[in-house]
């Protein structure tokens, strides 16, 4: 089905992933799937890949017309190697709201690439990204805004976190705007750490043991990416196999 | 033609080296194009020594197998590097009888400037006005000697490249191409081929520049060429100031200027770099204009040492340029500081990379982009940090401000971290002169172009006061006028 | 033996010596109260005793209820009933105050080898104390500290004591940044937690928090140990002449 030769480093959307891995599945093993919300329409859709694939290439085609909202909640844990990529083209005053976690550690690389097109006026959207790496892992998030002439008025934000666990874990992130219509709101806020310091003192001196605090702060951290979430239901399944990701890390 | 006849002693001496164009050696100019023979005709015309044209030598065979990079958010021409001047009259200026000739809107630049009437003809490149400015305005010979005696009672070394390969060949085979290596990248490899000329600064161990050293000064004594070459040394403990002023519009064919820059910081010692960039950047068509493809890097080889590029780009119809810090001593300081303007058809892809090795290592990135008419206007940058380095902090603030809504305003961060104690925070944000703010200057009695100017300015804020106070004040006035007609 | 008792104690701050052979001992049922000039090492003396990384003992000794203090991880340290409460209380964002409360009492409370308190009973105890320091239940629910006012922050550090119900408490000038009637309901809930099993150390800049809570000694701390030590008058006399005097 897919014709293309293999990425390269050299592929900007290629630049961080696992390409062995890529390997043993490209192409025929890219899982290439459409969605489209028609306008009005309103759809709520979560994800979880974890390892039951070792390598998990998604590319999924997102159009989501005037006045539709479309809510993807993620969490991708991965084996091996985890990709998921979305390329979203909004229509007017249409609504994407991403909230995705990725947590890995052993030698999973995990990314996350998106591409969203405001081509229309009115349109908003909402990325949350939030990646807690261990190990040997690699947490990647690449993420495009583009605004395209004439796509006034709109909306768009990227918040971008990583922590990393361990010296040898590498994070990388992308956030990136293209803009051609001035009279719109996008910004972007990305950073990388480790556990905050003064927050962890706090919980140990009142009496939380450190794996207890560690795992409370880390959990907060990760549950940033589904706090918009309406299903309460899915937000805990979510919640609960993100937690139980954190506590194979340790 | 002191220099001239070094030089032909030289070519003679060296009759292992064949000459195809032995009579041009008298000429100002190398024959148009480029192969091995434009670059040995450089060196020889230079009386560089036999390890420089080496140097150059390989750099010219490295280039010739490189490719342009296609990577930045840039549409660029194709260029043909085989129909261009590689050594002096670079810029093919017409020569005006006087000042009437040239265009009356550089004209009106100039005024607003508040360029001398005198400089301004040497600007403009008036027939017979160079001999007036020389004696009248800047009388570079006196100048450079008044500056140069005082430097030297610091022991300040400031010289023209050229000299410095002469007169100081192991500091210049030591530091040339170790921050920005021959085989970098196309363009810097090319300036190593065929630089012109340049500027080397060393400052020795614990001494304080006792002035800001400005190519202004030097540009006046020796017409550099497009490939310019700056190498900077600040020993343990120094500290200089250098500012950087392409304040001149220049009025030229499209034309590329690709120039390297050094920096290197050894121990507790600081380098403060302040550019403004004015080079011709086209008509409002996005006819003529500079292709600024400059590659600028520091080294913060020594622990504590610390580097702040300022930059004021408003002019060139093309500028690919990113002010880089190697962080590799513990507790180094790289600062990034930007303001970018682009009008009418101008591109601008123009940031920077912080390369965290050093434990304790901190960068601040501050950048502001102007788009206006149907410009183009991207930040590109890297932050990474290398996985032994400890306690890295980051911050970087990355804002665009568009007017009209033709123009397009990207921002592009790349952020590659390996070790966990790093903090990196990084935040961008896009905006526009609001209707409330323009009224407001407005009713208290600013035209539109005023109100404008003085809202860029106060966007910018951050990054001009940086600047040394007459830069500040000449780059707020230059953002103003490369606003002029971009607001209805 | 006091219930605290601190012997000679020097600290470091990175590289700097902060506290240089400070003694003091704090009996059980006793408020005792130390003030002293800004950089003095009152703050640094109760991250000491609490265990803040970065804060190092370098010699000395602190005895807490006949256990090695210093030598406790400072989960531990909570758990064995030492309390401070932080002039500058953290905000802890996505981690709700009763989350964080529940978690933190049931973890002492096991290392005590206590059973868990149910979620009823707890939810009854959290609506009690945030109720006594003017806390509605949407302050408990929200992440800890976030979008709470500078007197809220201090208050909430009020229920967390009162809930954790420690031992000893050290309270980092939980007085400033007060109202008077903050500062009144904040005087209330330490003197209603006096007991005679309970030790207090009230950390001040001024004597306000005093003329509500009275304290059995007042030290004067100055260039990181006790250069001074009285009843509550001494406190009265700091007021009125100054640090200057009475530190040299």
């Amino acid at each position: 089905m897919n014709a293309l030769p293999i990425p390269t480093r050299r592929d900007e959307a290629w630049r961080y992933s696992d390409l062995e891995a890529l390997g043993e599945v490209w192409p025929s093993g890219v899982v290439s799937e459409r969605i489209d919300v028609p306008a009005g329409e309103t759809r709520a859709l979560t994800l979880v890949a974890d390892a039951a694939q070792p390598v998990a290439v998604r590319d999924w085609t997102v159009t989501i017309a005037d006045g539709a909202r479309l809510d993807l909640h993620i969490l991708n844990l991965g084996g091996r190697y985890g990709r998921v990529a979305l390329d979203v083209t909004l229509g007017e005053g249409s609504h994407f709201e991403l909230g995705a976690a990725q947590v890995a550690g052993g030698k999973t690389t995990l990314e996350i690439v998106t591409h969203v097109r405001h081509a229309a006026p009115g349109a908003t959207s909402r990325q949350t990204v939030r990646t807690v790496l261990a190990q040997q892992a690699t947490g990647t998030y690449l993420g495009k805004v583009a605004v395209d002439r004439g796509a006034q008025k709109t909306d768009a934000a990227q918040s971008v976190k990583a922590m990393l666990l361990d010296r040898t874990a590498t994070a990388n992130a992308k956030p990136e705007l293209e803009i051609f219509a001035d009279d719109v709101k996008c910004a972007h806020g990305a950073t990388v750490g480790e556990l905050d310091a003064t927050q962890y003192f706090y919980l140990t001196s009142r009496g939380l043991p450190p794996a207890e605090a560690k795992r409370l702060l880390l959990h907060a951290f990760l549950a940033d990416a589904f706090a918009g979430m309406d299903d309460a239901g899915a937000r805990e399944t979510l919640e609960a196999a993100a937690l139980a990701a954190l506590e194979r890390l340790a | 033609m002191a220099a001239n006849e070094q030089a032909l002693a030289l070519a003679k001496e060296q009759s292992k080296y064949k000459w195809g164009f032995s009579s041009d050696i008298e000429s100002d100019f190398a024959p148009k194009g480029l192969d091995e023979d434009t670059v040995r005709f450089i060196s020889a015309k230079k009386a560089e020594p036999e390890w420089m044209l080496e140097w150059r030598l390989k750099a010219f065979r490295l280039w010739q197998g490189m490719e342009s990079p296609d990577w930045a958010k840039l549409s660029i021409p194709p260029i043909d590097y085989q129909d261009a001047y590689y050594y002096a009259a670079p810029r093919k200026k017409p020569t005006l009888k006087s000042l009437d000739e040239l265009d009356p809107e550089i004209l009106l630049t100039y005024q607003k400037l508040g360029i001398p009437i005198e400089e301004q003809k040497v600007l403009a490149g008036v027939e017979g006005a160079r001999k007036v400015a020389v004696d009248a305005v800047f009388d570079s010979v006196s100048v450079a000697t008044t500056f140069r005696e005082e430097l030297k009672r610091a022991g300040v070394i400031f010289l023209s490249i050229s000299e410095a390969i002469r007169e100081y060949p192991d500091l210049v085979k030591k530091y040339l191409g170790a921050v920005v290596p021959v085989r970098d990248n196309f363009f810097a490899c090319l300036n190593s081929a065929v630089f012109s000329d340049g500027t080397f600064v060393y400052v020795p161990e614990g001494v304080r520049c006792p002035m800001e050293l400005s190519t202004y000064f030097r540009i006046n004594a020796e017409n550099t060429g497009q490939f310019e070459r700056t190498l900077i040394i600040a020993d343990k403990g120094s500290y200089v100031s250098y500012l950087e002023g392409c304040t001149a519009p220049q009025r030229d064919e499209n034309q590329l200027h690709a120039a390297v820059v050094e920096l290197i910081a050894l121990e507790d010692a600081e380098i403060k770099y302040s550019t403004v960039q004015n080079w011709y950047p086209g008509d409002e068509n996005g006819k003529g204009g500079i292709y600024n493809f400059v590659t600028k890097r520091a080294h913060c080889r020594g622990d504590r040492s610390k580097v702040s590029w300022t930059q004021v780009e408003t002019g060139s119809a093309i500028t690919w340029k990113y002010p880089s810090c190697v962080l590799s001593g513990k507790d180094s300081v790289g600062e990034f500081y930007s303001v970018a303007l682009t009008n009418n058809m101008q591109q601008a892809d123009t940031g920077t990379k912080m390369i965290h090795l050093g434990a304790g290592s901190r960068s601040t990135i501050i950048s502001k982009g102007i788009s206006a008419g149907r410009s183009n206007n991207t930040y590109r940058g890297l932050v990474r940090v290398g996985p032994t380095a400890e306690g890295v902090r980051n911050f970087t603030q990355c804002d665009s401000l568009l007017l009209g809504s033709e123009c397009g305003a990207h921002t592009v961060p790349y952020i590659e971290v390996k070790n966990p104690s790093a903090q990196i925070e990084h935040e961008a944000t896009t905006s526009k002169i609001s209707d409330d703010q323009l009224f407001y200057a407005q009713s208290r009695g600013l035209d539109r172009e005023a109100a404008v100017a003085l809202i860029v300015n106060g966007f910018a804020k951050e990054v001009l006061q940086q600047l040394p106070m007459e830069f500040a004040v000449e780059a707020q006035k230059l953002l103003g006028i490369s606003l002029e007609g971009s607001v209805g | 033996m006091a219930m605290l008792n601190i012997e000679n104690l020097h600290a470091n701050v990175g590289d700097k010596e902060i506290l240089k052979g400070l003694t003091l001992e704090v009996g059980a049922g006793e408020v005792h109260a130390i003030m002293g000039p800004n950089g003095s090492g009152k703050s640094t003396l109760g991250y000491v005793l609490a265990g803040r990384e970065g804060y190092e003992a370098t010699s000395g000794s602190v005895t807490f209820d006949g256990k090695d203090l210093l030598a406790l991880e400072p989960h531990e340290r909570a758990a064995a009933g030492f309390f401070l409460g932080l002039q500058y209380p953290v905000e802890i964002p996505g981690v709700s105050n009763l989350n964080f409360l529940r978690t933190a009492l049931n973890a002492q409370r096991k290392l005590r080898g206590e059973p868990d308190v149910s979620a009823a009973d707890f939810m009854r105890l959290a609506r009690t104390e945030a109720d006594a320091f003017d806390l509605t239940m949407d302050h408990m629910k929200r992440g800890v500290n976030v979008g709470f006012s500078g007197g809220e922050k201090k208050r909430n550090e009020m229920v967390q004591m009162a809930l954790l119900a420690p031992k000893f408490a050290v309270l980092d000038e939980t007085d400033s940044g007060l109202d008077i009637d903050a500062l009144k309901t904040v005087a209330g809930g330490i003197n209603r937690l006096r007991s005679p099993e309970r030790g207090f150390l009230l950390i001040t800049h001024y004597q306000r928090l005093l003329d509500y809570v009275k304290p059995d000694k007042v030290h004067v701390l100055s260039g990181g140990r006790i250069v001074r030590s009285g009843g509550p008058e001494l406190a009265h006399a700091l007021e009125r002449e100054g640090y200057g005097e009475l530190a040299a």
